[in-house]
């Protein structure tokens, strides 16, 4: 008994509902900012103190 | 352990499982049972999704990893945030579109019947293996160092988390997620604090950091190309992200954690809460582990910290010997530690280089000392377990920490462990229940009352496996590798299925069956004839995978093409 598909839910066009951003896309180019800058953080914790 | 011990042990792990027991009891609905409560939002998704992943192994193993290599491990987590974007973008809609049960549904929707089978059977084959590692791993180590029976601790693990998983499915696991990752993060800080404040005088957070630092301990990023080195920046980035994709994207003990909830927004911002956290989260525990190394070159410490392996073999005057030269190194150590702080304090470059350079060798004999206790205790029994370095950080709570907080974490480890196996075990029920067991009884698919009782047959079928295969069963010593070698054998292969079913719309079934089986002979060859390192088997089994499907598709006759 599998529930049928939700052809109701518009999905691409659901907002993300978060402060400072309005498309999806953002979410995903803020996420991928902050991993960039993880990354460096760490390689600069490296850099430091090694 | 003390009474104080006891009741915050007992008191959050059973109070943990009872309170999610109770609160599902009346869990009747086969969608709240399989894919949790509707109205669940996105902290609950986005700490059940980290609480899958975060096993006991990782509390265990992973600051162990930091005090005997470094914390280079984080660089495994570098392809994380990358595929959950891509989970987020393209797997969660699609599933949500769909409104299915299981990742495995949607091949065959996609695909055929037979592709379905064989993508869950790959899951069930790969995570039932992993049952028991997961439930053994924390048991064996807790079991030893605190002198409790194993049988006794694996057996009281597994019934606790049959019991709420059972009762409740999927509503269980995601409550008790919320408290079992409230104590683990408690507990995880105060061993934190408790470290820093037991460094040396005039040391602070800083000084060990220089200290470990200059010892090799620091390294989170290599940029080596050589692809024997088992973690850099590359093995991370393109092994971790087929290995995130394939755990995140395709296992069911994750999809399960996300595929519910109020909306897909809801999904998506409990993915994006990982994505965000855990490379910090895995940095935070490595680098505890690496802190805990600097703290042990100044404290007394065993020459091999499994000591209950130590004594069982370390019976005559050599292994005395060993120990005598080990404290004596360690006290060198020590003296050369802080030679180079005061030298490193004096500006002089000349003499901080010649104080490193005496302090690093005194470290490399510590070093040396302890792989000849290893070899030592190999040449007194072949069979001897010469991996300690998960037995650092549990050492580190016995001895340092005060009463209560050894209970708090010795939660913690209990907490990891019931809530990794809960979504195990909530997935194997639900697979075989929706992909096997529906797929064989097409007709009973409509007793809702009837599948719930199945799913939590099975549920518990896979809990009493889990028990059993880590009551007999003898595991390799290195536990979070093992799980993490057994899971890039078979992930890149179904992540491939679903690469295919995405992106390659003129593939058909039969075409990506045959490509899957092929492919995953080649991993499995691969594996035990060539010595790589093993996050590259996601990659390779994925590519192939997808190589494998379109070459089939081109050469399949046309009527295969069309049944496909």
């Amino acid at each position: 008994m599998t529930p049928a598909p939700r052809p109701d839910e518009r999905f691409e066009a659901e907002p993300p509902d978060v402060p400072g951003f309005r498309t999806w896309r953002g979410v995903y180019l803020f996420v991928f900012g902050w991993f960039v800058l993880v990354v460096i953080l760490l390689a600069a914790f490296t850099g430091i103190f090694s | 352990m003390n009474g104080a011990d006891w009741l915050v042990l007992l008191g959050t792990i059973v109070g943990i499982a009872a309170y999610g027991s109770w609160r599902t009891r009346h869990v009747r609905s086969l969608n709240t049972y399989l894919r949790g409560n509707a109205s669940t939002g996105w902290g609950t998704i986005g700490l059940s999704v980290m609480a899958t992943q975060a096993s006991a192994i990782t509390f265990l193993s992973i600051p162990g990893q930091g005090f005997e290599s470094g914390i280079g491990f984080v660089q495994n987590y570098f392809g994380l945030p990358l595929a959950l974007i891509v989970v987020c973008a393209v797997f969660l809609p699609m599933y949500r579109r769909l409104n299915v049960y299981t990742a495995y549904e949607f091949l065959g929707r996609r695909f055929d019947k037979k592709t379905r089978l064989l993508g869950a059977g790959l899951f069930l084959l790969q995570r039932g293996l992993a049952a028991g590692v997961t439930i053994y791993a924390p048991a064996i180590i807790i079991s030893t160092v605190l002198g409790w029976p194993l049988d006794l601790v694996i057996v009281f693990t597994g019934l606790l988390v049959i019991v709420y998983t059972v009762t409740g499915g999927s509503e269980a696991v995601a409550l008790t997620h919320k408290w079992q990752m409230a104590v683990i993060s408690a507990g995880m800080l105060t061993a934190m604090v408790v470290l820093l404040l037991r460094l040396p005088d005039g040391l602070g957070f800083t000084g060990a950091a220089h200290v470990a630092g200059a010892l090799g301990k620091l390294q989170a990023v290599d940029f080596s190309l050589d692809p024997s080195e088992r973690y850099t920046v590359w093995t991370g980035v393109f092994g971790g992200l087929f290995l995130s994709l394939s755990y995140f994207g395709t296992d069911q003990s994750q999809v399960q954690r996300y595929i519910g909830g109020a909306s897909l927004r809801e999904g998506r911002l409990g993915l994006m809460f990982n994505a965000v956290l855990k490379i910090p989260m895995q940095f935070v525990i490595l680098l505890l582990g690496a802190l805990l190394f600097v703290f042990y070159q100044f404290a007394p410490h065993p020459v091999f910290f499994n000591q209950a392996e130590w004594r069982r073999h370390a019976q005559d005057g050599r292994f005395r010997a060993i120990e005598a030269e080990h404290a004596g190194a360690v006290a060198q150590s020590q003296s050369a530690i802080r030679a180079w702080l005061q030298a490193r304090a004096s500006d002089d470059t000349a003499r901080e280089a010649s104080a490193r350079a005496a302090m690093v060798a005194a470290s490399h004999r510590t070093s040396a000392i302890r792989a000849e206790a290893k070899a030592a205790l190999v040449a007194a029994d072949p069979r001897a377990k010469t991996e300690d370095s998960d037995y650092v950080f549990i050492t580190f709570i016995l001895t340092q920490l005060p009463h209560g907080a050894v209970g708090l974490l010795v939660a913690v480890m209990f907490a990891a462990a019931l809530s990794s196996k809960a979504a195990e075990l909530a997935a194997l029920g639900t697979t075989t229940t929706i992909d096997f067991w529906r797929h064989f009884r097409p007709l009973a698919a409509a007793d809702e009352a009837r599948n719930v009782r199945v799913a939590r047959r099975f549920t518990a079928l896979w809990g009493v496996f889990a028990v059993t295969f880590a009551l007999f069963a003898r595991f390799a010593e290195n536990l979070i590798e093992a799980i993490n070698i057994l899971g890039s054998i078979f992930y890149g292969v179904l992540l491939g299925l679903f690469v295919v079913a995405f992106f390659l719309r003129r593939v058909g079934g039969s075409a990506v069956f045959f490509a899957a089986v092929s492919a995953q002979a080649l991993v499995i060859v691969m594996y035990f004839s060539l010595n790589i390192g093993y996050l590259w088997y996601n990659l390779i089994g994925c590519a192939a995978c997808i190589a494998f499907s379109v070459a089939l598709q081109a050469v399949l006759p046309p009527r295969a093409r069309a049944a496909a």
